[in-house]
């Protein structure tokens, strides 16, 4: 009687584990192949998978000028945001995990904590600051508000990930002479590097799915492509489905070109604890 | 040797202080505007103190937007922890270790996206008329119509599982990576007692797990506190108020409805006050 029961339960289990990872890509899925449908296709009751394909709604979005200057905006704010996190985050990390002092904890706690703040009780301030300085709309303000979250990211991750590298090398190169920022150069940045590349990639897809901050601080010159996106899904139920997929299309894609390196991220941060 | 660098002050200060400047300024110019009457529509304004708070605790729609924010605190943060331990126990029982790359690759998938575009993913499966969520119940029912967004009683649900489906299917991915570094004495000495696989789990791997686990809830409520874009995209609070949490409207007074900056701000400050209090508690506790 008892291995009929497991191995019931066993196909029960594979068969939920199947759902669950269809669940996981099927509405995404959906979504691409809507992109691809006219609006005759989408609007109907009963789903439909045999259609004629057309390019109509990707060729729209794409030569869409708002659309286009969300998706420049994005990658500009994005990547300065991005590198002044590496700039700024790396080296401060590097001095936590390798120079012990009183504050260590402490510092460590601050840069948590900034994810706590409600980001409506910062979007709210800034908004009236750049406002009165002039700089409301501009994307040096989104730049510099979004470094506050780069920065914050990329030291509570790099923290660890330095704190791995094997210290023993680290004594071997001052030994042979090197001095403390050519040990940083030299022999911490390229051993962290792999889980260091995950943090700032986890820090560029943060920053890009960010909403709130960006829906505050741009009234028309800075938007970026997730505000873009929402304000295509608000105009109503005759929305032209079709273009509306292919812009969720396009604003998704980015992030997931990362799949491959946070999953490997992930793992690494897990065996790292194994040992 | 180490000690005699100047590279601490070097790579430490600066980045400390934009840090402290940048949380700071917001943070502190958030407290004055909550005690003035500033308007989005007019450059003048006066001091007014605390009666910004003393109308916010008067004020009905707000009282109702803190009741939906703990709502939605409980039923992401329970449901979230449930499907993940729930997914990454099956995983790690029934799947080789092949099928379980091929799942931790498609579980990650959902929490990249940007959640302007889940939120939209799921507004449009969740159509009555066309979505395809939907189909299955217009299938069963010969056609009735189901509109979960916008009825009072299931909107919060339709709007939370977008955000289960993200961070829970993510979490199973991490649950599975904690059983995975596991020594397997504990589990093999357990089965040789004929424990269940059930019970394996609930009496054994769970508990060995749980500082991590209380870890991972932890970064959960804090995620949970950014429920704006959701909602923002699939309900704008509504039907009526069944799904405005703070954030959402803080930003309708302050932006959409009125323009009062400052009596936005002086929510927001409540909600500051609030989050860093509770975090930083359970913070030490679970350092402790």
């Amino acid at each position: 009687m008892r291995p009929h029961r497991t191995r019931l339960g066993l196909i029960i289990g594979k068969t939920i584990l199947a759902f669950a990872g269809f669940m996981a890509v099927f509405p995404l899925a959906w979504t691409a192949l809507n992109s691809l449908k006219n609006n005759v296709d989408i609007i109907t009751r009963v789903p439909r998978l045999v259609f004629s394909p057309t390019f109509d709604n990707i060729r729209y979005i794409i030569g869409r000028d708002s659309v286009m200057t969300g998706l420049y905006n994005s990658v500009i704010a994005c990547c300065c945001a991005v590198l002044i996190g590496v700039v700024l985050g790396l080296p401060a990390a590097y001095t936590v995990a390798r120079y012990p002092n009183r504050f260590a904890g402490d510092i460590q706690f601050f840069v948590l904590s900034l994810r706590f703040l409600p980001p409506v009780a910062v979007a709210i301030p800034l908004m009236v600051i750049w406002l009165q300085i002039g700089l409301y709309d501009t994307l040096p303000a989104l730049i510099v508000t979004y470094s506050l979250l780069t920065i914050s990211v990329i030291m509570w991750l790099a923290i660890p990930a330095f704190q791995a590298v094997p210290k023993e090398i680290e004594e071997a190169a001052f030994v042979d002479g090197y001095g403390a920022y050519s040990v940083f150069w030299r022999i911490a940045l390229p051993v962290a590097a792999r889980s260091l590349i995950g943090a700032v990639a986890f820090s560029f897809v943060l920053v890009w799915n960010e909403f709130l901050i960006a829906l505050m601080l741009s009234s028309s010159n800075a938007k970026t492509l997730p505000i873009v996106a929402s304000e295509l899904s608000q105009q109503g139920m005759n929305v032209p489905w079709g273009i509306l997929n292919a812009s969720v299309v396009l604003l998704s894609l980015p992030p997931l070109l990362f799949l491959g390196v946070l999953s490997g991220f992930l793992n690494s941060v897990f065996r790292q604890k194994k040992t | 040797m180490r000690r005699r660098s100047s590279l601490p002050v070097t790579f430490l200060v600066p980045t400390l202080a934009i840090l402290l400047v940048l949380s700071m300024v917001p943070t502190l110019y958030a407290i004055v505007i909550a005690l003035q009457n500033r308007e989005l529509s007019s450059s003048d304004y006066s001091w007014v103190w605390l009666s910004n708070f003393i109308d916010l605790f008067l004020d009905r729609r707000f009282l109702n937007a803190v009741w939906v924010s703990v709502k939605w605190e409980i039923v992401t943060v329970v449901a979230t922890m449930v499907v993940a331990i729930g997914l990454g126990v099956l995983m790690f029982e029934v799947a080789s270790p092949r099928l379980r790359n091929i799942y931790c690759l498609l579980f990650i998938i959902p929490v990249l996206l940007p959640r302007v575009s889940a939120a939209f993913v799921w507004k449009f499966a969740y159509h009555p008329l066309y979505g395809i969520a939907t189909y299955p119940y217009r299938l069963i029912t010969g056609g009735l119509i189901f509109d979960p967004l916008s009825k009072p009683s299931t909107a919060l649900f339709a709007v939370a599982s977008v955000d289960v489906w993200q961070w829970g299917l993510f979490f199973a991915v991490i649950v599975l990576k904690l059983l995975e570094t596991l020594p397997p004495q504990p589990i093999e000495a357990a089965r040789l007692d004929h424990a269940k696989r059930w019970q394996i789990h609930a009496y054994v791997t769970l508990p060995m797990l749980k500082a991590p686990l209380i870890s991972l809830m932890f970064v959960k409520m804090i995620e949970s506190l950014r429920s704006f874009d959701l909602i923002y995209v699939m309900t704008r609070g509504g039907p009526g108020v069944a799904t405005e949490t703070l954030d959402m409207y803080a930003f309708s007074q302050g932006f959409i409805e009125s323009g009062k900056v400052s009596y936005a701000s002086a929510m927001a400050v409540l909600m500051m006050i609030a989050t860093v209090i509770t975090f930083t508690m359970l913070w030490k506790r679970v350092q402790a």
